[in-house]
């Protein structure tokens, strides 16, 4: 099994004004094909930055980081842009949706980028929206959903190109309980099902049980691999 | 759904901003199109030939030169001909402004070499000639008063004392592409003259010249020809003598082109300052688009058709309006200031505040699209 995910003795630091702040603090591991990695850890510890360096919108300080077999800290940014495009599909915690478009068309937009026509896009948006669930919400706006069923939007758009990655930053963290379980039956469903590999941030131990592996990180180290 | 759909789109998220902008723009555009009207009704009124030029009293408009100054004119070198015009104020009918139009006394023999772009029929130039208590007419004019070849016309007197008595008209004359000039009479100076008691003044004489490089020249010969007499002059081109009636109320040009940069200038930074405001609100948005794998040149573009899209609206709206208010202006101005009736919306207009639109959008646009297309994902994320 080829790993999708493999970390190399990553380290990341920021500059702030004249000190400079170790963030990561070379950090090693893999995610296989189909797997399923949850990172858990205090504020501060290096989780999103870990998954924006997965995503490629972050660099990291040294290191290798190979992600869906390429080597993305040698990409420039338009390269990137590309990469992230075909390989990765992110979730955020607060869904970021596109207000001013419906859920069709919050789906439909990665595809924009694609070469497919409009009947082509059609048909992968509304599939992706029925395998969330979503197929009679198709032309509500972000407003007219319930936070639940605008994450499950946002994990539409980011399926509907069929990536290599799914990155999700705190997936079920601006949800209620009932709502949280329904995204993380997606997450499961979409890893067990789908074969999707996922690698998720989140402080919730029960959204950290439903995934395959558990990653502990603590000031920019891995302290702890557990299987979940 | 292209970019372009989804800039569109973002229109409509904030639709009292969106209104407001393309209001402003609108606003300003529609003072712009009015001001470059007025210039080019101004430029028109010109109607200057270059070859022609103006001399008067250097005392004022007011003051008179005496008829000897003809001949002596026409001795200048560069100068082909000249003709006297005096200007007859008077009342036509009654005193309603649409009633005024511009009466000249003159030379018959001379007022077509002098101004060889009016067209007339030979034979009404001879019988013109022929007529000392005869008059002829531009054919706007004629039309306007259903006037005929041998229609007579009555004028009463004011500056001078005597009136224009059954005066008839005996030939129309055109002037291709400059419907002004046909707004107006001319009558015989001798007519004039002896109503007067024959006291040989002339209130301005204009010069026919070889040539537009012999302006100078003749200028210069002129005004130093009587600088030792009792009656200096001012000479000028035909030009500058026209748009000096337009300026005794000031720079014109200046002062509109002045309003009209100042307004354009602070539309730009309100509209810019407002697609700043609108980009920065989507930061987080934008960096979501670039997760997604959109391109900085595509966000940039998504930032520009937003801003081009509000140009170019306001550009269409202000410019409607001033179609609308320009034609409205020339009717009101047939009968309270007929020079300006020629103003209208013109396609060099129209291609100005459309230009002028493109512009604004495009550049205030610009900046916050140039931010956007720079915007690093892992910062913008973090301010969401």
């Amino acid at each position: 099994m080829t790993n999708v995910v493999d970390l190399d003795r990553v380290k990341k630091n920021y500059r702030r004004d004249k000190f400079d702040i170790e963030v990561l603090a070379g950090v090693t591991f893999t995610v296989p094909e189909g797997g399923f990695v949850a990172l858990m850890g205090p504020s501060g510890s290096g989780k999103s930055t870990l998954l924006n360096l997965l995503a490629g919108i972050d660099r990291p300080t040294s290191g290798g980081l190979s992600v869906a077999g390429q080597d993305i800290a040698r990409l420039n940014e338009s390269e990137l842009a590309q990469w992230r495009h075909r390989h990765i599909g992110f979730i955020f915690q607060f869904y970021n949706l596109i207000p001013v478009l419906t859920a069709f068309e919050n789906v439909e937009l990665p595809l924009t980028l694609t070469r497919l026509s409009k009947a082509q896009r059609k048909v992968k948006a509304e599939t992706a929206l029925s395998v969330v669930g979503l197929g009679d919400r198709m032309r509500h706006f972000p407003r007219q959903l319930s936070g639940g069923q605008e994450q499950r939007v946002a994990i539409a758009r980011a399926i509907v190109t069929d990536p290599d990655l799914l990155l999700a930053d705190e997936p079920t963290g601006d949800l209620d309980s009932k709502s949280a379980e329904d995204v993380l039956d997606l997450l499961v469903q979409l890893n067990q099902d789908f074969g999707k590999t996922i690698v998720m941030v989140t402080h919730d131990p029960r959204a950290a049980a439903r995934a395959k592996t558990v990653l502990h990180l603590e000031k920019g180290r891995l302290v702890e691999q557990e299987a979940a | 759904m292209a970019i372009g759909t989804l800039a569109l789109k973002n229109l409509k998220r904030n639709k009292t901003r969106t209104a407001l902008t393309l209001l402003s723009v609108a606003s300003a555009l529609l003072l712009l199109c009015l001001l470059w009207a007025f210039l080019e009704a101004m430029q028109s009124v010109e109607g200057a030939d270059d070859t022609r030029v103006v001399v008067r009293s250097a005392i004022s408009l007011a003051t008179l030169l005496p008829e000897a100054y003809w001949q002596k004119i026409r001795t200048i070198p560069h100068v082909q001909a000249v003709t006297p015009l005096n200007w007859y104020q008077g009342t036509f009918k009654d005193d309603r402004p649409e009633n005024f139009f511009p009466r000249f006394a003159t030379d018959p023999a001379t007022l077509f070499e002098v101004f060889p772009e009016y067209q007339m029929p030979d034979d009404q130039k001879k019988a013109w000639a022929a007529e000392r208590g005869s008059f002829i007419a531009g054919k706007e004019l004629v039309d306007k008063y259903s006037w005929k070849i041998g229609s007579p016309i009555s004028i009463k007197g004011d500056i001078y004392p005597f009136d224009l008595t059954n005066i008839v008209l005996r030939g129309i004359y055109t002037v291709p592409n400059a419907p002004v000039q046909e707004r107006q009479i001319f009558f015989h100076r001798q007519y004039l003259e002896e109503a007067i008691g024959n006291r040989g003044l002339i209130g301005t004489y204009f010069l026919r010249l070889d040539t537009s490089d012999s302006v100078p020249a003749v200028v210069t010969a002129a005004e130093k020809m009587f600088e030792n007499s009792d009656s200096q002059v001012r000479a000028e081109t035909e030009k500058a003598f026209n748009l000096s009636f337009l300026e005794m109320i000031g720079n014109i040009r200046l002062l509109f082109g002045a309003i009209g940069l100042a307004v354009v200038i602070s539309i730009f930074f309100i509209t810019a300052n407002t697609m700043a405001m609108s980009a920065r609100e989507r930061t987080g948005e934008m960096a979501v688009l670039k997760t997604l794998g959109f391109g900085g040149g595509q966000v940039m573009s998504l930032v520009v058709i937003e801003s081009l899209a509000v140009g170019i609206a306001g550009a269409l709206l202000g410019c409607g309006l001033a179609f609308g208010l320009v034609g409205a202006l020339a009717k009101a101005a047939e009968k309270v200031f007929p020079v300006f009736s020629t103003i209208s919306m013109t396609p060099k207009i129209w291609g100005i505040g459309l230009g002028v639109g493109i512009a604004i959008g495009l550049l205030a646009g610009l900046v916050p699209a140039i931010a956007a297309s720079r915007l690093r994902i892992a910062d913008a994320l973090r301010r969401v």
